[in-house]
């Protein structure tokens, strides 16, 4: 357990230290969040303009899925850097694993970053949304309305889903590069 | 090299062994069977990058994919149904009061009673009476019009379905029974007018064909517009004025490429591609593409060193063609992919709307953007790359 924490406290650091390179992803998650939010928290306007082309109900159900499914392609961005993290840091998880580093903690510190990345892309992109949002229903652009109770159901799905497909995403190139033998790590060339 | 022969002819001895052996040495050694397996290479080397990049591009495309889907169904809908309605014809006069595609009966009907029209001799006018009819079965599009002969009803195949009736049965409409005969694929009950105007009262529109002499002409619009001084368009965007007579859409005039049925199946396909909709798509497929330059970009820093030798011999500009080939993989693999992955979800999440026509025809649509994608996407990294001399990519470690 506290090897764990070790790990965690570790990765924080190590992100602090990467915090460039989480600009990217960042930004993908914000905007696939913000779209989701804002979809779900303006349903009832979506639907009306479902309504005028018919099938409303299957059309309301297809919005949501291209929005999340535009989440998981921000989400994807965090794993594509996560890849090339590891590849950068090679040599310190050799360094790791020689002074007898076990893998557990190491891969839990090398998850951090993309934990991290993905939900700041998510809380930042459901701010801009809810201020979006705001802002439309103030100057009247949303017809509908938007709808308090869709915003936050948008912001909690946002949050979670990324937090748990960049984990998923993330945890085979993590787990492989913590378990290449020492000597291969330390060796190679980047 | 003694080549095999393996027959004799009369033209000589076949060396068949030793061609084929050339030609597969031609096949292997080829520039292209050799890009293909630096490529593949370098995709083994990092297997989880490449599954990632396209994985994302993938779901990219397949919600690209959904919406296209969805749009395009939507076009054939409107084509088919304003086919149904001109049946051949060249004009259509519609009511001032105008009409619209009712999406619950899935045909278009007419909101106000058919327009006063004094026809010119030799013109063939049908007057259509239209409107939705409660049958015991569910709601159906009902068009009525002299072209129907006494006492028998023309079923679409699809109302047929909802009805439960076959050819040769008899359907009761209002307080008339007609012989059913099963036509198209639509969902109209064609009658004879004076039963509809019971059933659905008087609502309508008039088709008109031009008389033999003046067929081809482009200008019948105006020309029939002249005689009955109702205005015309060849645009089905126009819609009539609430408080004129009606409104004629000329089905065959116009100077444009497209035919009016098409421009009409653009004014669906619109309402879903510029929608909420076709933004957040759009937007999707840019962050696809996004992960596919920052992939290609995390490859080029993680093989300075190799490009470095490569510039150092003299490749240059061929590093480009190596990250076209990569590129080339990935779009390709997340396209198949991708189509694929939005096939299934269309067919869970909107069955009803989606078909596999129009679904291919998505494929086909999206399929258009992949080649400039793929194309741009490896330009940037390489660009990176040619910025620098050989001596700069080889000096840093990484």
């Amino acid at each position: 357990m506290t090897q764990l924490k070790l790990g965690l406290a570790y990765g924080l650091l190590s992100t602090r230290r990467r915090a460039g390179a989480l600009v990217l992803p960042i930004v993908t998650t914000a905007t696939g969040a913000f779209l989701l939010v804002l979809v779900l928290g303006m349903a009832s306007g979506i639907s009306a303009q479902a309504a005028a082309l018919g099938h409303a109900d299957e059309i309301q159900r297809a919005v949501v899925l291209i929005a999340v499914t535009v989440l998981l392609v921000g989400v994807v961005e965090v794993a594509v850097s996560t890849t090339r993290t590891v590849v950068h840091r090679t040599r310190e998880l050799g360094v790791l694993s020689a002074t007898g580093v076990p893998r557990p903690p190491v891969v839990a510190a090398l998850l951090v970053e993309p934990v991290i990345a993905s939900v700041a892309g998510a809380v930042v992109g459901s701010v801009a949304a809810v201020g979006t949002a705001a802002v439309l229903g103030a100057t009247g652009a949303a017809a509908s309305g938007v709808s308090p109770t869709g915003i936050a159901v948008g912001v909690l799905v946002a949050v979670v889903v990324s937090a748990v497909a960049a984990l998923a995403a993330s945890i085979l190139p993590t787990w492989r590069a913590a378990s290449r033998p020492p000597v291969r790590s330390l060796s190679s060339g980047a | 090299m003694a080549a095999t022969t393996l027959e004799e002819t009369s033209s000589g001895t076949l060396e068949r062994p030793a061609q084929i052996e050339a030609a597969a040495a031609t096949l292997r050694n080829s520039t292209i069977v050799r890009l293909l397996r630096f490529a593949l290479a370098n995709v083994r080397r990092r297997p989880e990058r490449f599954a990632l990049a396209v994985f994302g591009i993938a779901l990219a495309i397949l919600s690209v994919t959904v919406v296209r889907t969805i749009s395009s169904s939507f076009a054939i809908t409107g084509s088919d149904s304003v086919t149904r309605v001109l049946d051949g014809a060249s004009l259509w006069a519609v009511p001032a009061a105008g009409v619209h595609y009712d999406s619950e009966v899935g045909a278009i009907v007419a909101d106000g009673p058919a327009p006063g029209l004094a026809v010119p001799d030799g013109w063939t006018a049908t007057r259509t009476i239209a409107g939705v009819w409660s049958s015991g079965a569910g709601d159906l599009a009902l068009y009525g019009s002299d072209a129907i002969d006494d006492g028998t009803a023309v079923v679409g195949s699809q109302a047929a379905e909802t009805l439960g009736v076959r050819s040769g049965d008899t359907l009761a409409v209002g307080s008339a029974d007609l012989a059913v005969t099963v036509g198209d694929g639509d969902a109209v009950v064609a009658v004879p007018e004076d039963v509809a105007g019971d059933v659905v009262g008087g609502n309508g529109w008039w088709t008109l064909t031009e008389p033999a002499d003046l067929a081809g002409r482009n200008d019948l619009g105006s020309m029939m517009s002249a005689e009955t001084g109702l205005p015309s368009t060849t645009d089905p965007a126009v819609q009539p004025e609430a408080d004129g007579e009606g409104l004629i859409y000329d089905a065959v005039g116009g100077s444009g490429a497209t035919t009016f049925e098409q421009k009409f199946s653009a004014l669906f396909s619109g309402q879903v591609t510029s929608s909420a909709f076709g933004l957040i798509s759009v937007i999707g497929l840019v962050l696809g593409f996004v992960i596919a330059i920052s992939s290609f970009l995390a490859a080029v820093q993680e093989r300075r060193r190799e490009f470095g030798i490569m510039a150092s011999i003299g490749l240059a500009d061929e590093v480009l063609y190596f990250f076209l080939v990569e590129s080339a993989l990935v779009f390709l693999s997340a396209y198949l992919l991708g189509i694929t992955f939005a096939g299934v979800a269309v067919w869970l999440v909107v069955p009803q709307i989606a078909t596999p026509v129009a679904w291919l025809a998505a494929a086909g649509t999206v399929a258009a953007y992949l080649p400039a994608m793929a194309i741009v996407g490896a330009l940037v990294p390489v660009h990176r790359l040619l910025q620098q001399r050989p001596v700069q990519l080889l000096g840093d470690s990484a």
